[in-house]
């Protein structure tokens, strides 16, 4: 730990760090563009120079003037910021990196949060003195999400230390020598990495600046308040920017424990689901709207005709792992003021096994997306972090970068941004090799895979920090409690293995603590075609969409007699109900997740509902009228409207102190801030009930084994209601082994039927090396008729040539 | 001594009203007679226009963050040839106090204050000017200034086609 002295102070700081963050340390900022915490230093931009006064005590005497960032801070150092000679170089700096900029802070989107301008202003520099012709370059088109204008380059690399170093993309550099260094691609085109938008951030000018987000607001007139990312079970800190009542961005926030400093593109780009004009924003009897106290009133009514008629059981409550802890409270809160105990909160029986396994063995092994960064070997069994949980992806990445190792056993061509093996499984037999490499018995695979196999299993035991990461779609419930005890059983003495599941949705983790006397949906959905549950209030599920038996959900929704959704966006369900209560959209009320490592992670408001101005104006200046109140502003928190249902006004604050006093697991939970970097629950979930065994082979003659998958930008409930990710949705195609495209006679780009028990549908087919044979590989699409096949392992299909 | 002291405060002032009833009067007859305000003075707001003709606003949105009593709104957008300009540009005058801080703000002569300073209406409602009511057909106190011939990213001249620019670098090329 050295110690060094900066302008007269002495500060104490870890080994290894860099003498610019010992300054940030006492408070002393120094300015800066090419040094960032996550992405290191590189001296490029000459900007952070400070004077060397005495060098170290041991090691090479370091005098004069250096680039702090670039200096490792050494005991005995005194160092002085204020000296007159890097003052002066810092200031001559700025004009310098200023000499080429096409001044157009008004037309430029970075105006207002712009480093370089903050920079400038800062040093003093205002009056332009270098006489010479500006250079200039011609920009690119880099797709859907991120302008170019190459003119503000400061050349300080910090963009492609993102795209490639930090991201692992590669279609993305620096090209040119001399005076002519160009951040770009090598020809136009769209961006391929799905963290792209974090150039936009990274860049400390506007040469990366938010396509979609352009000429729209300045960064002093939008609301933005620390939230979490709604997309995945990662629960990434973003800062949403709203304005004249639309979102209009999503950047990035900070939480050391998960996502760092960056985000995906999913997260990013997926905003657009609250500002849609079908959004239902008003609360609905049948087709007509009517007041909350009328709707609640109305809602309050039936539920109690129908629990009169039979029954407290007769009426049952749907949760749902996108809706907030306190929501999914307040929805028990209900059902056991109606005396119900028919409650689920997660729709698909599959998944919800699995959540609430994960919540119920995890404890001590789990493992933050932080932890599996300074990991030194991943191992992903039936995970793909990229669709599944894309940060994942780049924690594992920045493991391997630092010198760890991957992994990967699954059916799927899993494309990944690291170096990993490959060990190509059928999905039933992921539990299976859970329980080999927990006990080290590989007889039953041949001889290539049990050579793999030992390798894996050889470098968890050596690896200091391993982790073992699993998808919860395709292990399930069986496969997450085996990978848990797969953990525990690699774990000795001071080495301990952890693991991690990437579940479904933002919140599976808190809905499986919550869900421990559920019955589970196949019993409500049993009991719904029973016709014994007469009533379903729905909260931010879809149950139309999201059943991996839609045909059999489909039956028991018309089945009951009453249907009422609690809703942000125009689901099927939400169109379909007979009672419905619009609720706020995650950045419009404030909350909890629980992500997957059981992190209670609390968001804030960042805006009031109401219409976007852009839609009440018509694109025009808006409506030229003096009204009381905002347009659409109706929507309610679910938790309000849940405690309202029940005659209650309670406060957010007053609903989390209620939950920590009566759940011990929530302890702390009232006193977390918004935007920090919250704190894991303390203990653990109930497991649930065995589900069916899906039979180990296939039904027919020539059947495959289907396995949906989820994609980015296609699967996501709330980013596919977003109109900005359309450009980028994922192709309609199937993947499919080369062995079984040759068996069965089909091409690469053919178009086949696919035939299920569901019906048929017309695929293109994609042929594939790097997967499992005897499987048919197909993205969760939440488009038209693909929508019915929901992620998971649920049953087989049949290939058969077009008119064949 | 008192009673003089009276008799003058009395016969005074009749003298002043005597005097100034000879004097040639400083009353203007608004509004039959008008007085032609300095041409800095500070009244309705204006949106001018460049010397090719276009709207001078690239709505940046420095006159709603400099106005103190927040009476400008506007939403910015990009036409097809990458302009900047307002979707929609709003006054509201009857809050405005004329104060001339977001003219002093805007940095390509967009907005600026004119002598016009008749300036009342029946209706508050009639007091908030929107774009096209703010727009005129000049250049106002600058007739000369075009905003984006010296911003070096290319809307009305090529890209470096300015005249401080180069023009664009070939990326491509091995030589120094």
């Amino acid at each position: 730990m050295p110690t060094i002295t900066i302008d007269n102070q002495r500060v104490t700081v870890p080994e290894g760090t860099n003498v610019l963050e010992a300054a940030k340390k006492l408070g002393i900022v120094i300015p800066h563009f090419c040094y960032h915490e996550a992405l290191g230093a590189v001296g490029a931009c000459r900007l952070c120079a400070m004077t060397f006064l005495e060098g170290s005590d041991k090691g090479p005497k370091l005098k004069g003037v250096h680039m702090s960032c670039m200096v490792t801070a050494r005991d005995g150092m005194v160092v002085s910021t204020l000296d007159e000679e890097s003052a002066d170089l810092r200031r001559h700096v700025i004009e310098w990196l200023m000499m080429n900029h096409p001044h157009d802070c008004p037309v430029c989107d970075e105006g207002g949060e712009c480093q370089l301008q903050d920079m400038t202003v800062a040093g003093g520099h205002g009056i332009r003195r270098y006489r010479g012709l500006k250079k200039t370059y011609v920009n690119q088109d880099l797709g859907p999400f991120i302008s170019h204008e190459m003119n503000r380059c400061i050349q300080c690399y910090r963009c492609v230390r993102t795209y490639q170093d930090y991201c692992g993309g590669t279609d993305f550099g620096v090209l040119g020598c001399n005076q002519r260094i160009y951040f770009g691609r090598f020809r136009d085109g769209t961006l391929q990495s799905p963290f792209s938008g974090n150039i936009v951030d990274a860049c400390p000018t506007g040469v990366f600046t938010d396509r979609t987000y352009r000429f729209r607001a300045r960064p002093w007139d939008l609301e933005e308040a620390p939230s979490v990312c709604p997309h995945c079970s990662l629960g990434c800190a973003v800062i949403p920017g709203a304005r004249y009542r639309e979102l209009q961005r999503v950047r990035a926030g900070v939480n050391a424990k998960t996502n760092g400093f960056f985000i995906c593109d999913q997260g990013r780009f997926g905003y657009g689901h609250a500002n849609r004009p079908d959004r239902p924003r008003s609360p609905r009897l049948g087709e007509r709207e009517v007041s909350w106290p009328e709707a609640l009133g109305a809602l309050r009514r039936e539920l109690e005709i129908i629990i009169a008629e039979h029954g407290s059981q007769a009426v049952a409550f749907l949760g749902s792992s996108r809706a907030s802890l306190e929501s999914n409270a307040q929805l028990l809160e209900l059902a056991r003021f109606f005396g119900s105990e028919n409650f689920a909160l997660e729709i698909d029986p599959e998944r919800d096994r699995a959540a609430r396994t994960t919540a119920a063995l995890l404890g001590e092994c789990a493992r933050s997306q932080e932890e599996v960064r300074r990991s030194d070997f991943v191992l992903l069994v039936g995970a793909d972090p990229l669709n599944e949980g894309p940060m994942m992806a780049l924690a594992v990445r920045q493991a391997v970068r630092a010198g760890g190792s991957a992994a990967l056993i699954d059916p799927r061509p899993v494309e990944l941004p690291f170096a990993a093996t490959h060990l190509p499984l059928s999905p039933q037999n992921l539990p299976e090799v859970l329980k080999a490499l927990a006990e080290e018995r590989f007889e039953r695979f041949s001889a290539r895979e049990r050579t793999v196999l030992a390798g894996i299993s050889a470098r968890i035991k050596e690896a200091k920090r391993p982790v073992l990461i699993g998808g919860g779609n395709l292990l399930g419930s069986s496969g997450a409690q085996l990978l848990i005890e797969a953990a525990r059983a690699f774990s000795r003495g001071d080495r301990a293995c952890g693991a991690a599941l990437l579940l479904a949705g933002p919140n599976s983790f808190g809905s499986a603590l919550l869900a421990a006397q559920s019955p589970g949906p196949d019993r409500l959905l049993a009991q719904m075609q029973e016709g014994r549950i007469r009533a379903l209030l729905c909260l931010e599920s879809d149950p139309f969409a999201d059943h991996p038996e839609p045909g059999r959900a489909r039956m028991a929704l018309s089945r009951l007699k009453l249907l009422a959704a609690l809703d942000y966006l125009p689901t099927e369900t939400a169109r379909r109900c007979d009672i419905f209560l619009p609720t706020t959209a995650p950045a419009e009320s404030a909350g909890t997740y629980v992500n997957f490592e059981g992190r209670m992670l609390p968001f804030g408001s960042v805006f009031d509902p109401g219409v976007p101005i852009q839609i009440t104006g018509g694109g025009d200046h808006p409506p030229r009228s003096f009204e009381a109140h905002t347009p659409g502003s109706l929507p309610r928190p679910a938790w309000a409207a849940l405690a309202a249902l029940r005659g209650d006004s309670l406060s957010l604050a007053h609903i989390r102190r209620n939950l920590q006093r009566s759940d011990a697991r929530f302890a702390g939970l009232a006193e977390l801030e918004e935007g920090g970097e919250g704190r894991r629950v303390n203990g653990a979930g109930q497991m649930p009930g065995h589900g069916p065994e899906l039979p180990k082979h296939p039904s027919a003659e020539g059947a495959l084994r289907l396995v949906v998958t989820e994609c980015l930008f296609g699967s996501e409930t709330i980013a596919s209601f977003s109109p900005v990710l359309d450009p980028v949705r994922p192709a309609p195609v199937v993947r499919l082994h080369v062995e079984d495209g040759v068996r069965l006679g089909i091409h690469d780009g053919e178009k086949v039927r696919l035939r299920t028990e569901l019906g048929d549908l017309a695929v293109e087919v994609r042929l594939c090396e790097a997967m499992a044979p005897g499987i048919v590989v197909l993205p969760r699409l939440r488009q038209g008729e693909w929508e019915i096949f929901v992620p998971g392992v649920h049953r087989d299909c049949i290939l058969q040539k077009e008119g064949g | 001594m008192n009673v003089w002291r009276d008799i003058k405060g009395t016969v005074q002032p009749f003298w002043v009203t005597l005097r100034n009833m000879f004097r040639r009067p400083v009353t203007i007859q608004y509004p039959e007679e008008k007085r032609v305000p300095p041409p800095r003075y500070r009244a309705r707001i204006i949106l001018t226009r460049d010397p090719d003709g276009g709207e001078r606003c690239v709505a940046c949105y420095l006159c709603s963050a400099a106005c103190p009593v927040d009476c400008i709104s506007m939403q910015s957008a990009e036409a097809p040839d990458g302009r900047r300009y307002a979707a929609w540009f709003r006054i509201n005058f009857s809050r405005c106090i004329y104060c001339g801080l977001c003219a002093e703000a805007c940095p390509t002569w967009a907005i600026q204050m004119s002598p016009d300073y008749e300036f009342s209406k029946y209706a508050t409602l009639d007091m908030v000017y929107e774009k096209e009511d703010l727009l005129v057909d000049h250049g106002g106190k600058d007739n000369e200034y075009n905003y984006y011939r010296h911003a070096g990213i290319g809307v009305v001249n090529p890209r470096g086609g300015n005249e401080d620019e180069a023009p664009p670098v070939d990326v491509r090329t091995n030589l120094p």
